[in-house]
Order: structure tokens, then C-alpha cells, then sequence
């Protein structure tokens, strides 16, 4: 009995010494990935960010030869996952999707966490945004809408995802511009995309992507993108930039890491994606989303870009 | 109509492609298991399944994912019945009779209930999907917040006429419900409620760990304190399906109606489901039933309307979907993402241009319906026969299936915490004879009422006549007007009486 401890007990010692001895080392040889890396979706399944999440992780797999096993963690606009991803060791073993919707709530105070907690690995879309009207709406063209706002102030009802979102940022960027509409939040797809085509409110902040099953079917019509240019499906619908309105908040999907991760790692995170976005498969997709099809971005010009895109924000945001 | 009916048929012979039958037999079985396991409910049910339909065709992932859907409203319904636990929250009416109902020694017979009001409303519900889609579509359309609030009021307000007992008892768990509700960042300006600075609670209370923990945890607690010896259930052994006599059916007749097409109409609606259906059909029978008097007393009228109008409001919420593109429930909305993710938009067009798949998916609807009621049948004897087993056992397992379930919400182990809270809550409640189901449904439509309500005043610049002036919120406000004041003079006159 006694001698059986004795061995347990050197046997402990020994694997102590080897794993202290070998933690050291290991960061800095180890093959990395040597194992599954979490893929965390701060948003259900089936959504856009979910999407992209399956496609991305399985050519991912592909090119680094290990899986990416996706894990929704929704709630809080994306708060709950990005939590997530923060309690999780700073090795390159857990990335998350991160969009301009979480990245909105940086703009207001008190947010939970801040951008220098993630480092972008790479920004994977960019699709603009635009305002939606229903195919038999008395608004032809972007040009009657805004009369009518002008005239109106505060008549005209614009469905959006909800106050303190890139949506409402957008809306009052254009009401400091006079054109001012009243915002009607709702959180669900089903009833925002029901609001409009049931003539309950005037128009819809959505990328098109989004709305695409109602496009396709002629029963919504854009009259605005937001951006500096035209999009090509949409060649007869102006841009904010050619009306004189600069403001572009594109829908934006990242993927990023802890803060502090090894910049090697995340070298290789970013190179094997630049390969993921190139690929066919990939390309297609972006067109399907109505996204620009230079989206992607590697670390260093993602990090720049989503800054950017914070200063936007914090600028347009609305003081209440 | 012979247009529709030739479709159907082949349609019908397309669901019997082994690939689609597969499909539609794995996910009528896995919707019941879903529904069965309280605090699993069909719609992460459904969240579930949708990745392993990545690598299938877009029939057959859609087949599943209804079917899923269709079983999903059912299974519940076994567990409410046999240990006073709703699987979903849908079936929290069911269980006032359904429970009783097997209490006095007709399990099966409540369980054969069950069966053919879900079958009934199914099947009724999918014939009005397949024949009115595209009016049906277009009437989901004139609803907006006001009507969404005055609908979710009125399923609040059916908790007076279910409120047993004292009336004032009711009203304090369902206002208590209603501040559970509250809880976390608010949905429109995102102001923080009642969260002390802790992060889980800025997330908000989810309803089912309130339900799981005050039902499932509450009532295992109540069964520990008796030393888990209550009566067994009279001659279980001998229990078989006892379906309900034509002659019993029809006298029905009225409930099944009024569900259905009540069921059938808020599955339409976008922004409520299967869970409002079902509450304001149970209501609607205690209001206005014929035996409204002895609702809750274990009478079929009470196992009837919540079944019929869940199952019905599948048939209902398919239709926008299909019709227009627009989800009309959470199940239906991940049903959607299946669709997109193949590359298919479901609107006007895919009604007109993909007719096949479209009659396919109907014919399954029919077809899932037939078989769920088919395995439910054969199910209700082995089920049955858990009653034998010992309490203790049985509990057990009640507890592992509340634990997984609660963790399975958003893999918060706090969750569990909280669900072990409320087992204290409802078993408190259940010693000072205070009503758990309004607890439950001020959890689950609290939060609704308000973000219906904030968004009304929002879109009409803070005037709240509109509830009164838009036609359909009207009608609705009326009845609730009805239904929280006629039970008010009825107890005055009642006490008057018992005074003189």
C-alpha cells in the first residue's frame, strides 16, 4: 500500500516537472493549430454571422487541417459571446465572429468591453446598408422621400433594429441633415420586414442580403445605399456619398481574437482566411449576401478599419 | 381546388421517396423527444437539428424541420399529463386538467385527448394553409405592434378566468411573472432593470428557467417533503389508449372549432406562436365554454383547446412563410434560414415557380400529422407505465432532464442557479396556495407586452387610442375588456349572495 504511494506520488513529480518544463517551450514550438479551435457565434443559428461562421470554419478546415468547431452563444447584441471569448486563454484556440451591431455598442458608454480587449484576425464582409420601401409604395424614388421627410418632420416611419444600433446611428446622422423620420425598433426580422411590406411604416434599414428572399420577388424596392458608391444590382439606386450625405456604415463581419494572443498565431489565423476569401466557394457567397466583393481585409488593415469604423459611429451617434 | 388536390396528391407521392419519408419519420420522432424534455423547447428543438441539414436537399431539410415543428407542439403534452411538468411551455394550460384528469385514474383517457385534438386542429389547420394561403398570407400582413399588444393582453388576461381559487393570489404571481419579465437591459433603450450590476441578470431571466424550475424542481420538491409516497395512480396497470367516443368528440364539437381557427389565426400572426395560441384558446373555453364553470377540474374541454390551437397554429404559421417569406414564429424563422441557406427565397414567386416543393411540404404537414398521432397512439402504453415505476426514480430523472434543460438555454451554469431558485419559488407557492401558471406566463409574456407596446407608442407618436381605433386590436381589446371584468362581477355577485 505505502509502496504504491510512494510510486503515485513520483509519478506525480515527474509529470509536474515535465509540464512545467515543457509550458514554457510549448507557445513558442508548438505547431499551431495542433488542436480544434472554438468557432464562437454570438448570434443564433441561421443568421448572417452564423453563416458565414459555417462556411469560413469549414474551408478553414481545409487549409489548417483542423476543425473549427462553431458554437452559438447568443444574447446582449453579441455581449454574451464576446464574454465567452474573453474568458478563454489568449492562444489562438478561440475566435469569434464579431459584427458592426456589437461593434456599435463600444459607442456608447458603459459598454462591457472595449476594443482593445480583441485583436481582428480579419474582416470577412462589408455590405452596405439601404433604406427599403414595399413595391407599391407612393415613394419612387429617393427623391419623394425626402421631400415628403423635409415637409414633414417626424411623419415618416423607418423600421430599424433598435435604438443605440448602426441603424439609428444612420437615421440621425441623416436627421442632423434635416431629413428627419421617426424610428420604429423592432427586434425581430419577421415583424420589421412585415412592417413594411403591410404599409405599417414607410421604409426599412436592412442590407440586402437580408431581405433577399423579397427582392428576388419584387415585393420590396431599394431608393437609398448608404456608401460611397452605386452597388452594381442596384445600378438606378443612388448612394448617400453622389446626394451629398457622408455616412457609411457598412454592415461589417469580423473575426477576432483575444487581445494578447501570439502574433504569430494570429499571422496564421489571417493568411489562412485571406485563402478562404479568395476561393470560389467563398466569393459566392459574398455575391449571395449582396456584399462588396473586395470585403476582406487581413489583421493589420482590419484593425484600421474597424477603429475607423468606431470613430464613424461615436460621430454619428445621437446625443439623448 | 381539382388543380390543388392533383398537386397535393403528387406531392403526397414525393413525401414517399425514402429520402423525404426518412426525414419526415426522423423528425416527428425527435420532435417529440424534444417536446418531452421540459426546458428543451421545439424552437432550439429545431435550432438544433438545422446544421445537419446543411448537406441535405432543400425538401427534405425543410420536411424535417416541420415536422420537428409539427411533433414538437405534441410531445409535451405526456409529460404535463403524467407529472404535472410542461415539456414546453405551450402545455402549461393543458396541465390543470390533463393532470387532473389523470390524477382521477384516466391517464390514458387524457392522453387520448390529447391525441385527437392534436390531430383534429392539425389536419383542419393544414387544409385552411393549403386552400386559403394567399389570403390567409394577406390578412398576416394588416397586423402591426398595436395588434400584437392587444393579443398578448388578452393572453394575460385569460389568467383571471384560469386564477382557481383566490383571485388576489393570481393576480400577485402574475405581476411577480411580470417583473421576472423586466429583469436585464431593456429590449427598446437598452436601460438596465433590476440587475444589481451582475452581468447574468443583465441577459435577462429566461422564462423557462422560470418554468422548469417552478414546475419541474417545484413539484419534486413537493414530492420529497410527502417522502416521495403518493398514491400511485388507480389501476395504471390495465390502462390502455382510450380515445374518446365519437359521441364524446362530438359534444366537442364547438371547442374544436374555436381552437382551431382561433390556433390557427394567431399562428398567422408574426410575433406569436404556438405558447399565446395555446394560452388564449384555454381562456377563451373558460370564458365562453360550456362547461367553463369546471375548467381545471380535469374536463376534456380543458385538454381540447390548448392542444388544438398549438398544433393548429403550425398549419398557421407556415403560411406566411411560404407566402410571403416572413416567419411567423421562432421555429418558423429557423425554417426560413433553412431555405436561405439553400439557396431558396420562399415568397410569392417559390409558390408559383417551385409548386412541387412547395406541395411537397404540404403534403407532408398532412402526412407528419398522421404519423405523430400514429406513434403517439402506440406511445401512450409504455408512457403510461412509468407511473408504475417508483416516485423516487421517476424524480430523479425529472431532475436530469430539468438540469439539461436549463443548460442547454445558453450554457450558462448560473441558469441552473436561478432554476433552483425558482423550484424554492414554486414550491412555496404550491404550500401558500398561489397559482404558479400566472408566475409562468408573466415570464413568457411580459416581455412581449411591453417591446408590442413601446413599439405602438413609438410608430403613433405616444397615442395610445390606437388600440381602440385600428379594427382588429379593437375587437381584441373588447374581449379582454370582457374577460377581466365579467369574472370580477361575477365573484361580487357571488360574494353578494353568499352574504344575504
Amino acid at each position: 500500500m505505502e509502496a504504491r504511494l510512494v510510486r503515485f506520488g513520483a509519478a506525480i513529480a515527474a509529470a509536474t516537472t515535465l509540464l512545467a518544463g515543457s509550458i514554457g517551450t510549448a507557445l513558442a514550438q508548438e505547431k499551431y493549430p495542433s488542436r480544434p479551435v472554438e468557432f464562437i457565434v454570438p448570434w443564433g443559428p441561421g443568421g448572417g454571422a452564423d453563416q458565414l461562421a459555417r462556411l469560413t470554419g469549414k474551408l478553414l478546415e481545409a487549409e489548417l487541417k483542423t476543425s473549427f468547431p462553431v458554437v452559438n452563444v447568443p444574447g446582449a447584441t453579441g455581449g454574451t459571446g464576446m464574454a465567452k471569448l474573453l474568458a478563454a486563454p489568449p492562444d489562438g484556440y478561440a475566435m469569434a465572429v464579431y459584427i458592426a451591431d456589437s461593434h456599435a455598442l463600444l459607442a456608447a458608454p458603459n459598454a462591457r468591453w472595449s476594443i482593445s480587449d480583441v485583436v481582428p484576425v480579419a474582416v470577412m464582409i462589408k455590405a452596405p446598408s439601404f433604406l427599403f420601401v414595399a413595391k407599391d409604395s407612393r415613394f419612387k424614388t429617393w427623391a419623394d422621400f425626402e421631400r415628403e421627410a423635409k415637409a414633414n418632420p417626424g411623419k415618416l416611419k423607418v423600421a430599424t433594429l433598435g435604438f443605440g444600433s448602426v441603424d439609428d446611428f444612420t437615421l440621425s446622422y441623416l436627421e442632423a441633415k434635416g431629413i428627419k423620420v421617426t424610428q420604429v425598433p423592432y427586434a425581430k426580422p419577421g415583424e420589421r420586414y412585415v412592417s413594411v411590406l403591410g404599409g405599417h411604416v414607410d421604409a426599412l434599414y436592412e442590407q440586402a442580403g437580408d431581405v433577399a428572399q423579397f427582392l428576388k420577388s419584387n415585393q420590396m424596392r431599394p431608393i437609398i445605399v448608404f456608401g460611397k458608391e452605386r452597388y452594381p444590382a442596384f445600378r438606378d439606386v443612388p448612394s448617400s456619398q453622389e446626394l451629398g450625405y457622408d455616412i457609411a456604415l457598412p454592415q461589417f463581419r469580423s473575426i477576432v481574437v483575444r487581445a494578447g494572443t501570439p502574433p504569430e498565431r494570429i499571422k496564421a489565423l489571417s493568411g489562412a482566411l485571406a485563402k478562404v476569401a479568395a476561393s470560389g466557394e467563398y466569393r459566392s457567397f459574398l455575391q449571395e449576401q449582396f456584399a462588396h466583393s473586395d470585403s476582406f481585409l487581413d489583421s493589420s488593415q482590419g484593425a484600421a478599419f474597424v477603429q475607423a469604423q468606431l470613430d464613424d459611429m461615436k460621430r454619428a451617434a445621437p446625443k439623448r | 381546388m381539382i388543380e390543388i388536390l392533383t398537386q397535393l396528391g403528387a406531392g403526397l407521392a414525393n413525401c414517399f421517396t425514402p429520402a423525404t419519408f426518412a426525414m419526415l419519420a426522423a423528425g416527428i420522432v425527435v420532435g417529440l423527444l424534444v417536446g418531452v424534455l421540459p426546458g428543451l423547447t421545439l424552437v432550439m428543438g429545431v435550432i438544433l437539428v438545422l446544421p445537419f441539414t446543411y448537406k441535405m436537399d432543400v425538401t427534405a431539410s425543410v420536411v424535417l424541420l416541420t415536422a420537428m415543428y409539427i411533433s414538437g407542439t405534441y410531445g409535451g403534452a405526456f409529460t404535463s399529463i403524467l407529472f404535472r411538468i410542461p415539456g414546453e411551455p405551450i402545455h402549461v394550460p393543458l396541465l390543470w386538467d390533463g393532470y387532473a384528469m389523470a390524477r382521477r385514474g384516466q391517464p390514458a383517457k387524457a392522453l387520448g385527448w390529447t391525441l385527437v385534438a392534436a390531430l383534429g386542429g392539425g389536419l383542419l389547420s393544414a387544409v385552411i394553409m393549403v386552400l386559403l394561403t394567399q389570403p390567409m398570407a394577406t390578412f398576416a400582413l394588416r397586423f402591426s405592434s398595436p395588434e400584437y399588444f392587444a393579443i398578448v393582453l388578452f393572453g394575460l388576461a385569460s389568467v383571471i378566468a384560469l386564477g382557481r381559487g383566490s383571485l388576489a393570489n393570481a393576480l400577485i404571481s402574475l405581476f411577480l411573472g411580470l417583473m421576472i419579465g423586466t429583469v436585464g437591459v431593456d429590449a427598446i433603450y437598452g436601460s438596465h432593470r433590476y440587475t444589481f450590476g451582475m452581468p447574468l441578470l443583465a441577459d435577462g431571466i429566461e422564462f423557462l428557467v422560470v418554468m422548469v424550475g417552478a414546475y419541474g424542481v417545484g413539484e419534486v420538491l413537493l414530492r420529497l417533503e410527502r417522502g416521495f409516497a403518493s398514491k400511485p395512480i388507480g389501476k395504471v396497470e390495465n390502462a390502455r389508449t382510450e380515445l374518446p367516443s365519437m359521441k364524446e368528440i362530438g359534444a366537442l364539437k364547438g371547442t374544436f372549432l374555436r381552437s382551431t381557427i382561433l390556433g390557427n389565426i394567431i399562428g398567422i400572426v408574426p410575433g406569436a406562436g404556438a405558447t399565446i395560441a395555446s394560452f388564449v384558446c384555454y381562456g377563451i373555453e373558460s370564458q365562453y365554454g360550456r362547461r367553463k364553470k369546471e375548467m381545471g377540474s380535469g374536463v376534456p374541454e380543458g385538454i381540447v383547446a390548448p392542444q388544438a390551437a398549438a398544433t393548429a397554429s403550425v398549419g398557421g404559421a407556415l403560411v406566411p412563410l411560404l407566402a410571403l417569406g416572413i416567419p411567423g414564429s421562432g421555429a418558423t424563422a429557423v425554417i426560413l434560414g433553412a431555405f436561405m441557406l439553400h439557396g431558396v427565397q420562399p415568397g410569392p414567386q417559390v409558390l408559383l415557380s417551385s409548386g412541387p416543393m412547395v406541395y411537397t411540404i404540404f403534403a407532408s404537414v398532412f402526412l407528419g400529422i398522421l404519423l405523430m398521432c400514429l406513434l403517439g397512439f402506440f406511445a401512450i402504453r409504455p408512457l403510461v407505465k412509468i407511473l408504475d415505476f417508483p416516485e423516487a426514480v421517476v424524480s430523479a430523472f425529472v431532475m436530469i432532464l430539468c438540469f439539461v434543460g436549463a443548460l442547454s438555454i445558453r450554457n450558462n451554469v448560473t441558469d441552473l442557479w436561478l432554476m433552483i431558485g425558482f423550484g424554492g419559488v414554486g414550491y412555496a407557492f404550491e404550500k401558500l396556495k398561489f397559482p404558479i401558471a400566472p408566475l409562468v406566463l408573466g415570464a413568457i409574456l411580459g416581455p412581449l407586452a411591453e417591446e408590442s407596446f413601446m413599439n405602438s407608442m413609438i410608430s403613433f407618436s405616444n397615442d395610445w387610442t390606437v388600440f381602440f381605433t385600428r379594427p382588429i386590436s379593437a375587437l381584441v381589446m373588447m374581449l379582454t375588456a370582457i374577460a377581466l371584468v365579467l369574472p370580477a362581477i361575477n365573484q361580487m355577485r357571488a360574494r353578494r349572495g353568499a352574504r344575504a
